[in-house]
């Protein structure tokens, strides 16, 4: 009787089977300090940028005279000319990269993968979840970036002077953004899962935008490089408005799901491991 | 209905053919010891069971079923090669991850009782790297019993371990068999194999050779009379004259496929060669095992 009763087989649904992989990664998020040390990272770098506005000669002194400049840049500008121009909440997006790499290249090192996917047979929700994962993780970085910079701007005394809602449009814009670049990360380290080096370089490579940079430099200030992630995340500036964040929620959206399908179909047509 | 059917499976690395049409069958309920030398193709076939690698062709159903189901593969614990545990974690987080994983509602009853099977129910709190090699494949057992599996794959679970260890092992794999589910299970340790297996599977350069139950392999195992003798060149010879399958092995006189030890012994005696140790034995898995994989080399 026992056995016949073990032989019963219900199928999970789609919703059940996505709600158990994102129970797990969410609780391996909150349960590893590397979370955490990220979020304090995502302080840490705007109280640097802003702090060293003091610093006489320094490349950002000339740069930064109100604090919300190290949120965003005051209007799209894609070509950086200066390194300091570099230096907005679009840096949490670098970070967010290695911080996806460690997070997924645990996976593969513990083994643990191999529990997941033998319990799983979807591929497709492994991506989905990692990125849903991923993307809290980076926008809780742009949380604490705010932070970080609120806190430094009150130390250094830079203005506060701000259009508030194009401010907020340029906070959620790039919170929306973090969706599109998590789902680049996963895609590039499903690409490299059996190279956990290449796939931080990889992610460090692509989250500075540097093909964008170039782009930008054939192209010129081109509103056209908004369909790229680091596009849309340099549009979610000081002077944005409801369609910035239109844009970048589109141009999230558009990647995260190209993003979704390449890396599930990669991992349903190769070797795991 | 089969735990496990797989027909015509084949899977190649760069080229190198690992499994070659191979085709296994495995009834609900069972034991089933898959046997083979490395390089054979066993931990491919069950990394193609799980879902770990791609098969280039081929069908693999379970319970009737495309093994993709994901009905059925909610159904199915793996040990693969370690334990897929994260190191800096405690048993019991490692233990909850997989339980909300798999969407266990009970979780602390659930891991108490996978802990109990496996005698690791005193050490649910100790970091994972801290466990000894015995203690890591214990854990990994319980992994994969989570969720109340109707299929285990264990992929060489004792290997490694010492004496202690294997009858723990085998006393646990014994009773997870009890609690009905199938359970397929590789090891090179034929002699450990033999304890607890209902059916065997030999592989051998990704084929499968032979499928037996264990009565069948209990039915086709040779007997043979071993004798110590002083003179054994002349006593091998001897009893060549009278008996077909005689050969010289570890210091004895085996007659094979004989179960007349008074008639051999009576032989000798006539002949003046007195054996000093007597014997009646039967082959056993691991001589079956060398003794057909020889034969498929002469082949």
């Amino acid at each position: 009787m026992e056995k016949v009763n073990r032989l019963a087989f219900d199928t999970p649904s789609f919703g059940k089977r996505i709600k158990g992989m994102l129970a797990v990664d969410f609780y391996r998020l909150f349960h590893t300090p590397l979370f955490y040390i990220f979020l304090a990272i995502a302080a840490i770098i705007p109280a640097m940028i802003v702090g060293t506005t003091g610093m006489e000669g320094s490349e950002t002194a000339a740069l930064f005279t109100n604090v919300w400049q190290a949120i965003a840049v005051e209007s799209p500008l894609y070509i950086v000319k200066n390194i300091g121009q570099y230096a907005n909440m679009n840096m949490v997006f670098i970070f967010g990269g290695i911080m996806v790499s460690i997070f997924i290249g645990h996976d593969y090192k513990s083994g643990y993968v191999k529990q997941l996917f033998t319990t799983h047979a979807k591929k497709q929700d492994y991506v989905i979840s990692k990125t849903i994962t991923c993307a809290f993780a980076m926008a809780c970085m742009c949380g604490t970036y705010l932070v970080g910079t609120v806190l430094a701007g009150l130390l250094v005394g830079l203005s506060f002077a701000v259009n508030f809602g194009s401010l907020v449009c340029a906070l959620l814009g790039k919170v929306i953004m973090s969706l599109g670049w998590a789902s680049l990360y996963v895609f590039i380290n499903i690409i490299f899962r059996k190279n956990f080096w290449i796939s931080i370089l990889a992610s460090f490579f692509f989250g500075t935008g540097i093909l964008i940079i170039g782009a930008a430099a054939i192209l010129g200030n081109s509103a056209i490089l908004n369909i790229f992630l680091y596009g849309s995340s340099v549009y979610a500036c000081l002077s944005s408005n409801f369609l910035s964040v239109l844009v970048c929620l589109l141009c999230s959206g558009v990647w995260a799901v190209i993003y979704n399908v390449l890396g599930t179909y990669i991992l349903n047509k190769s070797d795991v491991y | 209905m089969n735990a496990i059917e797989i027909k015509g499976l084949k899977k190649s690395f760069r080229g190198m053919h690992a499994l070659n049409g191979l085709n296994m069958t495995v009834p609900v309920g069972a034991i089933y010891g898959f046997i083979g030398e490395n390089g054979s193709g066993k931990s491919t076939t069950e990394k193609l069971i799980c879902g770990h690698l791609v098969k280039d062709g081929g069908t693999i159903k379970l319970f009737g079923k495309d093994y993709t189901d994901a009905g059925i593969r909610v159904r199915v614990g793996a040990l693969i090669e370690n334990a897929g545990c994260f190191a800096g974690s405690s048993i019991y987080t490692n233990l909850k991850m997989q339980c909300l994983n798999l969407g266990i509602a009970d979780i602390d009853a659930e891991i108490s009782r996978v802990l109990k099977i496996v005698r690791m129910d005193a050490h649910r709190d100790l970091k994972f790297k801290k466990c000894s090699l015995g203690m890591k494949q214990r854990v990994g057992i319980a992994m994969a019993l989570l969720g109340n599996p109707a299929l285990l794959i264990l992929d060489e679970p004792i290997n490694g371990l010492d004496t202690d260890g294997m009858k723990m092992m085998r006393e646990i794999l014994t009773d997870i068999a009890k609690g009905g589910a199938t359970v397929l299970i590789s090891s090179h340790i034929l002699g450990e194999l033999e304890k607890i297996a209902t059916h065997y599977g030999i592989i051998r350069q990704g084929k499968m050779v032979q499928e037996l139950t264990a009565q069948e392999m209990e039915a086709r195992a040779r007997v043979f009379v071993s004798l110590r003798v002083n003179e054994l060149q002349k006593a091998c010879q001897l009893l060549k004259q009278k008996y077909a399958n005689v050969r010289i092995e570890q210091d004895y006189v085996r007659v094979y496929d004989e179960q007349d030890v008074d008639g051999i012994v009576k032989y000798l005696l006539d002949h003046a060669l007195v054996p000093s140790e007597i014997k009646k034995n039967k082959v056993g898995l691991e001589e079956y095992y060398i003794e057909l994989m020889s034969q498929k080399e002469n082949k």
